[in-house]
């Protein structure tokens, strides 16, 4: 909800955010390189440059598994929310892990020869016909470019650019780099690896982050359904007054799949579109603070009568008409156009 | 009426809301102990690379070259090799010496290098202190009639195993085999560095074999399609001297 642009709104969450986040990498980094006893039952030692490799690849593999459970997480118990906020940091270090591994891996394997190190990484494996050989270090280059471009356009500067529905598409890559990044490994190193841990992990993290999407998306399906939403004329019956907390919102959806988000407060009843202009956060589980709705996600804050943030912010969203009759709440599904003013329905006078 | 919402993250405002703060101090725990733990284990459980390695000590051996499938020193017996040797012969990086050799095939050479050892295989990384070059001294009669240079016909063979880089697999890579590695092995074949085919099991004592075509020339680059999978191969094997060449059928190569 910035207005001016300054690389990162630093607070102590983030800091204590990102400071766990680094630990976690220098902490692994160094017990991968340093600690780990490397002699035990080997006739020799892994190469240095390339225990350097290994240590960097499979962190980034961790990380970026790590990352995308957070989402589906969160979405299945709210006291996850908090890892949510901070998530691009995760990300952009993500990305400097992988660029990390990438680069001692050119830097190793080819070099010292009479090829160019970058023509030597797209010609001297071209078997692209084959299973067993195939080169595999494709699949790193897409999944390194996937999150080079999601690294750079993570600013909420590019999300203005590119309008939000656009930049989460484009963000929704990183689903495509992660399935590029399993197959890197299983095509790669899993092809010869006699090792017990590492493919076990892998295995496990590309199955848990499946699950975990699957047992978030399935929860909201189940949610909408038991919102059963009777239609009555123009207008849509979506909820009973007292299911309603007071400064809570309420999500709900509609018959076209949309969804809203309904808030009760100071005896008022007003109704939004159910994605934050931000980064489509689900605004019907946030709370009324200080007299606007704030999101889940980051906090960012709207007018609860007209979706519009309190100034200096700018952003808007969509809102709806509402009823109130005999204690069932109808909502009006065509939206106003985003920052439009509804008079907020008065608890006190059913129609 | 206001509530506190103390129950609610709102990250520039507070801190984690306290019904949330047990489950995310436990997951920077586990996060933090996740990390430790697998840094330390994936490292400590990586499979062994093999005990091939250079020895950094400068080393300059007289000999017989030959250049056929790749260049190779019949060593004169010596300290090192108080019986003679047949040594392969690579130069810097991933290059080979091919451009140097073609004019010395067949005559006495002096090359000098560090030397890289696995099994019963060793290869001379040509450097710059004594580079191959005809040989200044010469060898005494006794000297040349005491290298092996016999040829000797093993008949024909079905091997499985893997063909590789022969630098990278005697130790200038640790792990220097293995799909993993298989862009690296093109790229050393690509620049002159010999083939060679390790196999699973043991023909007359030795699982090396240095590869070539069966007319004894380089292998093709067709069979790069093959190198570094598990592969099953026919061909003739060949004893030069202490060397065992397999000299394969491209057509026969199947991957298992
Ligand atoms: C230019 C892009 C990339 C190239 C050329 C590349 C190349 C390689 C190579 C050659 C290996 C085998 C290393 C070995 O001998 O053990 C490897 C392994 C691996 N890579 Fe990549 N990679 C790239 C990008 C990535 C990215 C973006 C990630 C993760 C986000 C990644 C994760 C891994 C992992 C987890 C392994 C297996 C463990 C290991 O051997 O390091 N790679 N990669
Ligand atoms: S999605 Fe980021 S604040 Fe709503």
């Amino acid at each position: 909800m910035s207005v001016k642009y300054t690389p990162v709104q630093w607070n102590p969450n983030k800091y204590v955010y990102d400071l766990v986040t680094l630990a976690g990498i220098v902490l692994y980094i160094v017990l991968f390189l340093k600690f780990a006893p490397m002699e035990i039952e080997r006739s020799q030692q892994v190469n240095y440059p390339i225990l350097r490799m290994r240590a960097f690849g499979t962190c980034a593999f961790l990380l970026l598994s790590i990352i995308l459970c957070i989402g589906p997480l969160a979405r299945l118990d709210k006291r996850f929310l908090p890892l949510l906020y901070n998530r691009r940091h995760l990300g952009v270090l993500t990305f400097a892990v992988a660029l990390t591994h990438a680069s001692y891996v050119i830097d190793w394997y080819y070099v010292f020869s009479p090829t160019d190190r970058y023509v030597a990484l797209i010609t001297s494996n071209v078997d692209y016909g084959q299973f067993l050989g195939f080169p595999f270090e494709a699949f790193g280059i897409f999944s390194l470019f996937v999150l080079l471009v999601l690294a750079v356009t993570s600013h909420d500067f590019w999300l203005k650019f590119f309008t939000p529905p656009f930049w989460k598409a484009l963000h929704m890559m990183i689903y495509v780099g992660y399935a590029s990044l399993v197959a890197h490994v299983l095509f790669g190193y899993m092809q010869g690896a006699t090792d017990p841990i590492f493919p076990v992990l892998v295995l496990f993290f590309s199955a848990t982050v499946l699950l975990l999407h699957i047992a978030a998306g399935k929860r909201e399906t189940t949610a909408d359904r038991s919102t059963t939403a009777m239609i009555e004329g123009d207008w849509v019956n979506v909820a009973r007054l007292e299911d309603l907390e007071d400064e809570h919102g309420h999500v709900v959806p509609l018959p076209g799949g949309e969804r809203i988000a309904i808030f009760r407060y100071d005896g008022k009843l007003s109704a939004t579109s159910n994605a934050c202009a931000h980064q489509n956060g689900p605004l019907g589980e946030g709370r009324i603070i200080d007299g606007c709705i704030t999101c889940p996600w980051h906090g960012f804050q709207y007018r609860p009568e007209d979706g519009c943030a309190p100034t200096p912010f700018t952003e808007k969203i969509a809102t709806y008409r509402l009823l109130l009759k005999d204690g069932d709440i109808l909502v009006d599904p065509k939206p106003n156009p985003p920052g439009t003013h509804v008079d907020p329905v008065l608890i006190g006078e059913s129609v | 009426m206001a509530k506190t919402h103390d129950d609610f993250f709102v990250g520039y405002i507070r801190g984690v809301p306290r019904g949330s703060r047990a489950l995310i101090i436990l997951v920077i725990l586990a996060f933090v102990g996740a990390m430790s733990g697998a840094g330390y284990f994936i490292s400590a459980t990586q499979p062994d690379p093999g005990p091939g390695r250079f020895f950094f000590q400068h080393k300059a051996f007289t000999g017989i070259l030959e250049t056929a499938p790749y260049p190779l020193v019949r060593v004169a017996p010596n300290e090192t090799y108080p019986e003679g040797h047949t040594l392969l012969l690579a130069g810097q990086g991933k290059r080979g010496v091919q451009a140097t050799a073609a004019a010395l095939a067949g005559k006495v050479v002096d090359v000098g290098g560090v030397l890289l050892k696995r099994g019963t295989i060793d290869m001379l990384q040509v450097g710059r202190r004594v580079p191959l070059q005809a040989s200044v001294d010469g060898l005494s009669d006794d000297a040349r009639e005491a290298i092996d240079l016999s040829v000797t016909d093993l008949g024909t063979w079905r091997l499985t195993g893997e063909i590789c880089d022969g630098k990278c697999y005697v130790g200038a890579m640790r792990p220097g085999t293995g799909i993993a590695h298989k862009a690296c092995a093109n790229l050393c074949l690509n620049g002159g560095v010999p083939a060679v085919f390790v196999s699973t099991a043991p023909v007359e004592g030795t699982e090396f074999f240095l590869l070539s075509d069966q007319n004894g020339n380089p292998i093709d680059k067709e069979l790069q399609r093959f190198v570094a999978a598990r592969v099953q191969v026919d061909g003739q094997i060949e004893r030069r001297g202490d060397l065992m060449v397999f000299k394969v059928d491209l057509n026969s190569v199947e991957v298992l």
